[in-house]
């Protein structure tokens, strides 16, 4: 779906590069694009959008090469949902999709008509005729992630979609995203510094922080190598000579009274009682750690403190 | 509680459509078609276009009608047809457009930089060209437009009142038109560079005015200092207004054709370029 080779995107007058180097393939389904706020997210969706040349290296998008004449067209392939509130504050929520269709390249008909169904889908009945001026903010969100259907792209790219939402509106727009997906068979690009919702939506991660990929893989193995951490519960204290063996279990990351946390060799915990039993320890609890993707994102941007 | 549909269908088929540009300028027409300033403009060249038909009629009554006769000498001097009446045409029409290039034109980029819509419009198959040609080409078609009905209506009147071997001068339109388009060009490209410096509507009407005044004023004092005439081409307004009497072949007082051409040339590519800069996709990239 996307690839790049060594790309580097540096602004105008800035003396370090927006996005250093960056090497990565991405499969077609939901990529979580994540990372702290100037991360380089936004940077790059709008590279792969070609609104920003990059400095250096290569890329495509659906297959066709960055910088490419064609890579105009391809816009008309990809769906776009900006951070910010790109919307025409005096238009309706109907007039402006209808508006972004036809810059798709539908008919003005046919424009008006998908207007009306990518509302509906998105969720927004009547309103949709009242100038987005008096929007809430959930609808406003709604009304980007309208436009940015509205030509039934192969590719979106969402850029921090649950910005300003409440719980529930977060919750309304994630179930949308996974309904693009999962009906319309979209790939999407999910950028947004929420651990929740990119865990919650994405098969993929790539972990951004200032432009340069962090860590990258699928959810199912970044979450199987998180498997292997595990939190050991002892009735006593361990001794030192048990504390020293702990090492055949795996990697001990912290120890506090009578709790140790390890990063087991294998993924299997199992084995951390017959060590105790071996060890003539008492093991009351194993707690597995793998339910927290901020300790993925934490560790790949602070590697150094074994988070 | 939304409702939301159950799915959504495939959209039809792209490449249908109207070329970006074409797409752009229609909406922002919608958009001024919306404002009340374009129902107010709307009437106000409406009441100008019907004094100018209305002084073309009483001129017939004048001709034709014996009741009138003793009043026709009179009216011979305030009401013919040739060339300076032509040039006239145009002239208070003129002035009324130069604001209302201002309140439209001020705002045609400055309401996209605000909104910020630029950045997501170059998301979409509009490569930056389409956006300035949309932009320069509104902005250039509302004057030509609204000026249309003042150059053709009067004289479509007088060749149907008084016919071809009446006093209607049957070619005006000629050199009417061509006039017309490159004083339009010439507001349009002001408008839309003064616009692209603006953060916000309002900032770019003061833009467009500051401009079109500071030009004039800066024109008139290196006319004073110097005395040289030709410096009066810097006036934007002066240009738009020497035109039409140009074409027509009344000699302006303050401009000639040379000096006319290059003020011209230089205000158009000075604020097309402008233009082009402010709108790059990098200057779109907030």
């Amino acid at each position: 779906m996307i690839a790049f080779e060594n790309l580097e995107v540096r602004y105008p007058k800035a003396l370090e590069p927006a996005l250093k180097g960056l090497t990565l393939t991405l499969d077609r389904g939901i990529v979580g694009l994540l990372g702290p706020n100037g991360a380089g997210k936004s940077t790059l969706l709008k590279a792969l959008l070609g609104l920003l040349t990059p400095s250096r290296g290569s890329g495509s998008v659906l297959g066709v090469a960055l910088g490419a004449p064609e890579a105009a067209r391809l816009r008309a392939r990809i769906g776009y949902m900006p951070e910010y509130d790109a919307l025409i504050e005096d238009a309706s929520a109907y007039e402006q999709v209808a508006f972004w269709g036809e810059l798709s390249g539908l008919a003005p008909e046919a424009a008006r008509d998908r207007a009306h169904e990518v509302l509906y889908f998105v969720g927004l009945d009547e309103a949709r005729y009242r100038p987005v001026s008096g929007y809430s903010t959930g609808m406003r969100q709604r009304v980007k992630l309208a436009q940015a259907l509205v030509h039934s792209p192969e590719l979106i790219f969402l850029d921090e979609p649950t910005n300003g939402l409440d719980p529930d509106g977060r919750r309304r727009m994630l179930d949308l995203v996974l309904r693009v997906h999962a009906e319309l068979g979209t790939g999407v690009i999910l950028a947004s510094h929420l651990l929740g919702d990119v865990e919650r939506v994405a098969d993929q991660l790539v972990i951004l922080d200032q432009g340069e990929i962090k860590a990258a893989g699928s959810m199912a193995g970044l979450r199987k190598a998180l498997a292997k951490r595990v939190e050991l519960r002892f009735l006593d204290p361990l001794d030192a000579p048990q504390e020293a063996a702990l090492v055949e279990l795996g990697t001990v990351l912290e120890a506090r009274n009578g709790l140790y946390d390890l990063e087991l060799t294998e993924a299997d915990p199992t084995g951390a009682f017959r060590w105790a039993q071996a060890q003539g320890a008492t093991l009351v609890q194993v707690t597995p750690r793998h339910d927290r993707l901020d300790e993925v994102l934490l560790r790949a941007l602070h590697p150094a403190t074994g988070v | 509680m939304p409702i939301y549909a159950p799915t959504l269908p495939p959209a039809p088929d792209l490449h249908q459509g109207h070329p970006p540009a074409l797409v752009l300028m229609r909406f922002d027409l919608t958009r001024l078609w919306r404002q009340k300033i374009g129902r107010f403009f709307g009437f106000a060249f409406l009441m100008v276009l019907l004094w100018k038909v209305a002084r073309i009629y009483i001129d017939h009554l004048l001709q034709t009608n014996q009741a009138f006769k003793p009043m026709q000498d009179f009216a011979k001097t305030i009401l013919t047809q040739g060339a300076d009446f032509q040039a006239d045409l145009l002239n208070p029409a003129s002035y009324l457009l130069w604001f209302l290039v201002a309140l439209v034109g001020g705002g045609l980029v400055a309401r996209d930089t605000l909104y910020r819509v630029r950045p997501l419009m170059y998301a979409h198959p509009v490569a930056p060209r389409d956006y300035l040609l949309a932009k320069l080409g509104f902005a250039s078609l509302l004057p030509f437009v609204i000026l249309l009905p003042f150059a053709l209506l009067p004289w479509g009147m007088s060749l149907l009142l008084a016919g071809l071997h009446g006093p209607v001068w049957a070619t005006a339109p000629l050199r009417l038109l061509p006039a017309m388009a490159i004083s339009s060009v010439l507001m349009g490209a002001l408008a839309v560079g003064a616009s692209s410096m603006a953060a916000t509507p309002r900032a770019g009407i003061g833009w467009v005015l500051g401009l079109v005044l500071g030009a004039g004023t800066l024109a008139t004092m290196i006319h004073g200092l110097t005395g040289i005439k030709a410096v009066d081409a810097l006036n934007p307004v002066m240009l738009a207004e020497a035109w039409p009497q140009l074409f027509v072949g009344v000699d302006h007082p303050m401009v000639a054709w040379l000096p006319a051409l290059l003020g011209t040339a230089f205000h158009i590519s000075l604020w097309t370029f402008v233009a082009a800069r402010r709108t790059r996709p990098s200057e779109a990239v907030i």
